[in-house]
C-alpha cells in the first residue's frame, strides 16, 4: 500500500508562513516561482544578463511587500506585474532607451526571399515585438500564453477587470501579428 | 462567440498542453488565415519561454534573497497609507498652484516644491506605475489603441460591444 500523500501548502500558507518569520516557506515561494519569472522578464525584453538581477529585485519587493498581494490574485500573477513595473522603471530610468536591441539589423529582411530564417526567429521577432506593447498589453498577453492564467486571475493581478484584461488581450495579438508579419 | 474567439480562448490551453483540438477547431484552423497567424504568435511566444534561461543558481538566489530582506526589514506601511499621503501631497501642490495669487514667487514655489520633497521613493514609484507605456519603439507614428484607453474607457468600450 503506498504512502497517502502528503497535500503541498499552497501559496497563500506558504506567504502566511513566512511573515510569522519561516524562511524555509520563502524558500519554497522561489522555488516554485523563480524561473517562470525568468522567463516572463525574459520574454518580456529584459536583457540576458540582467534577467537574475531583475528576478530577484522583483522577489525581494514581492517578500517586502506581501501585504499588498490581493489575494484574488495568483501569487505568480502578483510577481508578474512586480516584474513588469520593474522593466518600466528600467527603461524610463534609461529615459526609454530599450532593454533589448530592435534595430533592423537584428532582423532578418522579410522582403528578401533568399535571406535564410535563423532558428528561433519567429520567437525573436515575438520578443521584439513584445517589448513595443504597453505594459498591460504585454502582461496580459504573457500571463495568457505562458501560464494559462484566466482572465479573472489576471485582472485581480493587474486591478482591472476580466472583460478589460480579455481587450488588452486581442489588442495585444493585433498589435503583435503586425509587428511580426 | 464566433469560431474565432472560441479559438483564441483555447489557445493558450492547448499550447501549455493542457487539452487538444478538437477535429472541429482543427479543422477551423485549417481554414482560417487569421486564426493560423494567431496560432502561430501563441506558439512561437510559448517557445520563447521554454528557450528562456531560468534562474542558474536558485540556492545563491535564495540566499542572497533572504540575506537582502533581513538587512532591510519588511516595510509594515500600508499602500492604502502611502496612497493618501500621496493624494494630500497632489491636493497640496494644486492649492498651490490655484492660490498662486499669493505673496509672492517664492511662496508658490515653496508650496509647490514642499510636497515633491517629502514624496518617498515608494509614492513615486507609485505614481510612476500608474502610467502605462511601453517598453520600446516610443513612435509619433503610434496612433491611440484601445490599447491605450484606461479601465473605465474600456468598460465602457466592452458595454457597447457586448450590448
Amino acid at each position: 500500500m503506498s504512502a497517502p500523500a502528503t497535500e503541498l501548502p499552497t501559496d497563500h500558507a506558504l506567504a502566511a508562513a513566512y511573515g510569522r518569520g519561516d524562511e524555509q516557506a520563502a524558500a519554497e515561494l522561489v522555488r516554485r516561482h523563480a524561473d517562470a519569472l525568468a522567463r516572463f522578464l525574459y520574454s518580456a525584453g529584459a536583457a540576458l544578463e540582467e534577467t537574475e538581477d531583475l528576478v530577484q529585485e522583483t522577489l525581494f519587493r514581492a517578500f517586502r511587500g506581501l501585504h499588498g498581494w490581493r489575494r484574488d490574485a495568483s501569487f505568480r500573477s502578483w510577481l508578474f506585474t512586480i516584474g513588469g513595473n520593474l522593466l518600466r522603471d528600467e527603461a524610463r530610468r534609461r529615459r526609454g532607451r530599450l532593454l533589448i536591441q530592435l534595430d533592423d539589423r537584428q532582423l532578418p529582411d522579410r522582403s528578401d526571399p533568399h535571406a535564410e530564417l535563423a532558428a528561433g526567429e519567429a520567437e525573436e521577432r515575438v520578443r521584439a515585438g513584445l517589448s513595443r506593447l504597453s505594459p498591460m498589453q504585454r502582461e496580459v498577453f504573457l500571463l495568457r500564453v505562458q501560464e494559462g492564467a484566466a482572465y479573472e486571475d489576471i485582472a485581480a493581478a493587474l486591478g482591472t477587470t476580466a472583460g478589460a484584461a480579455r481587450v488588452h488581450y486581442h489588442h495585444a495579438v493585433k498589435r503583435l501579428k503586425e509587428l511580426v508579419r | 462567440m464566433t469560431p474565432c474567439d472560441h479559438l483564441s480562448d483555447r489557445m493558450p490551453a492547448v499550447v501549455l498542453r493542457r487539452t487538444r483540438w478538437s477535429a472541429d477547431e482543427e479543422a477551423h484552423l485549417a481554414g482560417c488565415a487569421d486564426c493560423r497567424a494567431e496560432w502561430d504568435l501563441v506558439q512561437a511566444a510559448n517557445r520563447l519561454a521554454a528557450a528562456s534561461p531560468g534562474v542558474a543558481d536558485q540556492a545563491a538566489l535564495t540566499d542572497g534573497l533572504l540575506r537582502r530582506l533581513a538587512e532591510e526589514p519588511v516595510s509594515r506601511v500600508d499602500g492604502r497609507a502611502i496612497r493618501w499621503v500621496g493624494l494630500a501631497a497632489a491636493a497640496a501642490l494644486a492649492a498651490a498652484v490655484w492660490l498662486g495669487a499669493g505673496p509672492g514667487p517664492t511662496t508658490v514655489a515653496s508650496g509647490a516644491a514642499e510636497p515633491a520633497e517629502t514624496l518617498t521613493t515608494a509614492q513615486v514609484d507609485s505614481l510612476l506605475e500608474r502610467q502605462d507605456v511601453p517598453l520600446a519603439g516610443w513612435s509619433m507614428l503610434d496612433t491611440p489603441t484601445l490599447g491605450d484607453l484606461n479601465e473605465d474607457e474600456l468598460e465602457r468600450v466592452l458595454r457597447t460591444w457586448e450590448g
